[in-house]
């Protein structure tokens, strides 16, 4: 494959979606630049994939803009509306969204009878994207007589046959099984590397966004809670959300009280308190690795948990723990411990906490003090 | 295209431009379009009904029809009649429906799935087959014309038995209780052993879980079929044509045919007007109860089920009367008209049997010298009419009602539009077929502006079938646009397919099958039906259910049955050939 020189960059205005008098999209703004990655990243209902649609063009915005490169191709109020097959976007379908009366070459070539590609340009296009994704041999299969992963390289296959300028994924990993879930992951870089294209791909796997992203946009309730690169969100959360969702395990926020000076939680001295805060309760933020764990239930200094479940990543186990108050708390270290589920231990806080939100969520600029 | 900045626009152009966006959106177009053509084809009869009887000409029949020395044998006493079969009918197929649902899926009678298979058939036959069956078996010398078989071996038939209310109920029960079978029986099968075997676990006695469990469950699906039965009853129009009016037993239906049939048109409309409110009414609280509308579920076998109802000694009386009830319904009424349309003289076997009344030339000493069906041209014509009556209509049907379902389920179109297709699809259920066709002549059998009247044109029979039958191809257009997920629809609208060539390309050969079984099933109820077609065929269009009614009042007993069996015939083989071509039209499928 060719890689195009013409790709676009993608700008999102104030975008909205309401239906009725639930927003489902309340008011974004995106601004990548061309061949980015962007993932749009959240739990379901937080309104990506709604987003994703309205990029394709199988939704009308109720407010805002959509421009890919220079050219308006939605804006709200309905005085623009470009039809998804004029926007040079294609998408892949959380399905996959084969057609089933059609094989695999029919599935692939159909879009350029439709777009009245010649019959040579068709054949050599076809054949191109199959061997590019290694499924020339299936040419002929109905897709219902191929597998799942299968199926996943037909609908990539059938996408960028066109050569769109901008790629839509909609969840295209989540009915894989693990293995071939990281396989197709390289897969799918491959391609975005080889057709240079925008892509922009939703998934509520932060995995998935922290592997392929160049550009995050973490979304929650139809806003977005923070934007920027992978690496921006895993280290400087600018949300106590944004904080919880991203990492391997993610950072872990405690309810904390203030007074004079100091953290408590349950009773518990938790470290150092932000000069700016006199009183009152903020939320502090531990990444996995500032907290121990004492084996012994009750030894002074410590919070009071009980052992949950432990799983080994990489060199380290990461074990998880619950509150008094039920808050799950993960803790990396070097050894499994030996406890059963219920079994009482002991969380020693570091000096200080990783980063300050208050109740709310929001970062308070503070100076941390290690 | 545009460029940024987002030029300032007036409300006026910002109004036009949003309107050229929605005009480019194909949905719009045709759910507008399918919509006008359910105003015209559903709405307007309807209004030329109640429009013709408020014509200050015609005003004088609403008073004739409720407050006149007439009114008592004109409306009140044939009301009488309707409602008292529309009770019969309910009750009697509840009862038989209920009891056959109980043998075939919660006992282990013998040859219980043959059982199932032949307590449907009643329904898919056309309702005057029992009737004429009754009349050839019963008939005896009240009203002179020939007697039936019983009189002429020699045994005395009764006259309350051979004519009125009793036969007409008889009648009815036997073709509706088919529809109360299914769907009794399709709600017992859901209570499936897993929830039964849960009951009993908590130790409740077996009729205890009778009452609290399968019960409730089936309750439903009993009132909705008496209420359908009750609602057929009311306005069937065969039975009591064939049965009752011979001796002045009038419903509803009887009285507006032969108001309109005299020429008393006015009064004829008056009287529609008046059953299709009945109907409605019956129809309306029937789909309240269900929740939904008519379903034509068919019993699924569902494997696992651990024991049968225990029915130690009564199980031979249970078994026998069971067999008695469907064989009395179907088998016995084919035999019966197949046997009588083979005597020599009427459904008197001691005068011989011959096939003349099949394949004979014209005789002057039988039927007034009326040819055999098969080499009588008025019937050849009448077969070709209603086989091609039964294509055009269930491709009419079947087109109208997948655009109808695809503008109701997947367009993004305005509420009110969606809405209005949504009820509008579904009021010709509510209607009864002959006075549909009442209200089809009221609209559409007089010149509007430039357009000519459709009376007696092949096109009216075709408009008003497709009206007729437009609710049940939406709903089977529903069924099987469901069998398309919408992603698949979406990557095609991706791809740059318009509206249309995603229909082409991919939602019809996706849903061939449904469509094609929902078409077939349009079609045999179009080949079978009478009342929709009863006022609006001519002796110059004529269609074989239509002829059948004719011979059987005009005496020619053995040619309408053996016209009935052709119809039975035609309707038998459109769907054993449906069946075959189900399997095949899907390659894709063959693998999998």
């Amino acid at each position: 494959m060719r890689p195009r020189a013409s790709s676009a960059s993608l700008t999102i205005t104030d975008l909205r979606k309401d239906f009725g008098d639930t927003p489902a999209v309340d008011g974004i703004s995106i601004d990548v630049p061309e061949g980015s990655f962007l993932v749009l990243l959240g739990p379901s209902g937080c309104g990506k994939t709604t987003t994703l649609r309205m990029l394709a063009g199988l939704e009308d915005p109720t407010g805002g803009e959509i421009r890919f490169g220079d050219r308006v191709i939605a804006r709200g109020d309905g005085t623009e509306m470009v039809p998804p097959a004029e926007r040079e976007a294609g998408l892949v379908f959380q399905s996959y969204a084969l057609w089933p009366h059609k094989t695999v070459f029919q599935n692939v070539t159909w879009p350029l009878t439709v777009a009245k590609w010649s019959k040579e340009a068709r054949r050599a296009r076809g054949e191109e994207v199959l061997s590019l994704l290694s499924i020339s041999d299936l040419a002929d299969r109905y897709p219902g007589e191929i597998s799942g992963g299968q199926q996943q390289r037909v609908a990539i296959a059938r996408m960028i046959a066109p050569q769109p300028k901008v790629l839509l994924f909609d969840e295209p990993l989540s009915n894989l099984d693990a293995k071939l879930r990281v396989d197709t992951r390289g897969e799918l870089m491959r391609v975005h590397r080889s057709t240079g294209a925008t892509s922009v791909y939703v998934t509520h796997d932060q995995v998935e966004a922290m592997t392929m992203a160049t550009h995050i946009a973490l979304m929650k309730d139809g806003r977005i809670e923070q934007f920027g690169t992978p690496r921006e969100l895993l280290e400087s959360p600018r949300t106590a959300f944004t904080a919880t969702f991203i990492g391997t395990p993610p950072a872990n926020i405690i309810d904390c009280e203030v007074a004079g000076g100091r953290l408590s939680a349950f009773g518990v001295d938790c470290g150092a308190a932000p000069a700016s805060v006199r009183g009152g309760a903020l939320k502090a933020m531990y990444r996995a690795g500032s907290i121990e764990i004492d084996l012994e239930a009750s030894a002074s200094g410590c919070l009071e948990a009980t052992f949950a479940d432990q799983v080994p990543m990489a060199d380290k186990w990461v074990v998880g723990v619950d509150l008094l108050d039920g808050t799950r708390v993960s803790v990396s270290r070097d050894t499994p411990v030996d406890l059963l589920p219920g079994d009482g231990i002991g969380l020693r806080p570091p000096q200080a906490p990783d980063a300050y939100f208050d109740v709310d969520g929001a970062l308070l600029d503070t100076e941390v003090v290690r | 295209m545009s460029t940024a900045p987002a030029p300032r626009r007036t409300t006026v152009g910002r109004t036009v431009a949003r309107a050229r966006t929605a005009l480019t959106r194909p949905t719009v177009v045709l759910g507008a379009g399918t919509l006008l053509v359910l105003l015209v084809l559903v709405m307007a009869p309807l209004i030329g009904l109640v429009n013709t009887t408020l014509q200050s000409d015609n005003r004088q029949a609403w008073s004739d029809v409720f407050a006149s020395p007439m009114s008592q044998n004109l409306l009140w006493r044939p009301m009488g009649n309707s409602i008292l079969m529309g009770v019969a009918t309910a009750v009697g197929s509840t009862v038989i429906g209920g009891f056959l649902a109980w043998v075939v899926v919660m006992t282990r009678v013998p040859g219980r799935r043959l059982l199932g298979l032949l307590a449907m058939i009643p329904f898919a036959l056309p309702s005057f087959a029992l009737a004429l069956a009754w009349e050839s078996v019963f008939r005896n010398d009240l009203v002179g014309g020939s007697t039936g078989i019983l009189v002429n071996l020699g045994i005395s038939v009764p006259d309350w038995l051979a004519w009125g209310p009793v036969p007409i109920a008889a009648t009815l029960t036997a073709h509706y209780f088919s529809l109360s079978f299914m769907l009794i029986a399709a709600a017992l099968a859901g209570v499936n052993g897993d929830l039964m075997e849960a009951a009993e676990m908590t130790g409740a006695s077996t009729l205890r879980v009778a009452k609290d469990i399968a019960l409730p469950v089936v309750a439903p699906a009993m009132i909705s079929g008496a209420l359908l039965a009750f609602a057929e009853g009311v306005s069937n129009f065969v039975s009591p044509a064939l049965l009752g009016l011979p001796v002045r037993f009038h419903t509803l239906s009887t009285r507006l045919y032969g108001a309109i049939s005299t020429g008393d048109v006015s009064r004829g409309y008056v009287l529609s007007i008046v059953l299709i409110l009945v109907a409605a009414l019956i129809m309306y609280a029937s789909t309240r109860v269900t929740g939904g509308r008519r379903s034509f579920e068919t019993i699924t076998g569902k494997g696992g089920r651990r024991r049968g109802v225990e029915l130690g000694i009564l199980g031979r009386p249970v078994a026998g009367l069971a067999w008695l009830l469907v064989t009395c319904t179907t088998i016995v009424p084919g035999i019966v008209l197949v046997l009588s349309s083979l005597t020599r003289h009427t459904n008197d076997f001691t005068s011989g049997l011959t096939l003349h009344y099949w394949i004979g030339g014209s005789d002057p000493a039988l039927a007034q010298g009326q040819p055999g069906v098969l080499n009588n041209p008025q019937i050849l014509q009448a077969t070709w009419n209603t086989v091609l009556l039964g294509v055009c209509v269930a491709i009419g049907a079947g087109v109208l009602g997948l655009l109808i379902s695809y503008v109701i389920t997947r367009s993004s179109g305005p509420k009110w539009l969606v809405g209005t297709l949504n009820v509008t699809s579904f009021v010709p259920f509510l209607i009864p077929g002959i006075a549909l066709g009442a209200a089809f002549i009221a609209q559409f059998g007089a010149p509007i502006g430039p357009l000519p009247s459709l009376y007696g044109t092949f096109a009216i029979l075709v408009l008003a079938g497709i009206a007729a039958t437009i609710p049940f191809s939406v709903r089977s257009g529903t069924a099987a646009l469901s069998q398309v997920s919408k992603d698949v629809e979406e990557s095609a609208v991706m791809a740059g397919a318009g509206l249309f060539r995603r229909i082409g390309a991919i939602i019809a050969p996706l849903t061939a099958r449904g469509l094609f079984t929902g078409g077939v099933l349009v079609f045999v109820q179009m080949v079978r039906d009478l009342s929709l077609v009863v006022l609006l065929a001519t002796p110059a269009m004529p269609v074989l259910a239509v002829l059948t009614y004719q011979y059987s009042s005009e005496n020619f007993t053995q040619l309408a049955n053996a016209v009935t069996v052709v119809i039975a015939v035609i309707s038998v083989a459109a769907t054993i050939i449906a069946r075959r071509f189900e399997g095949a039209a899907q390659p894709w499928n063959s693998n999998s």
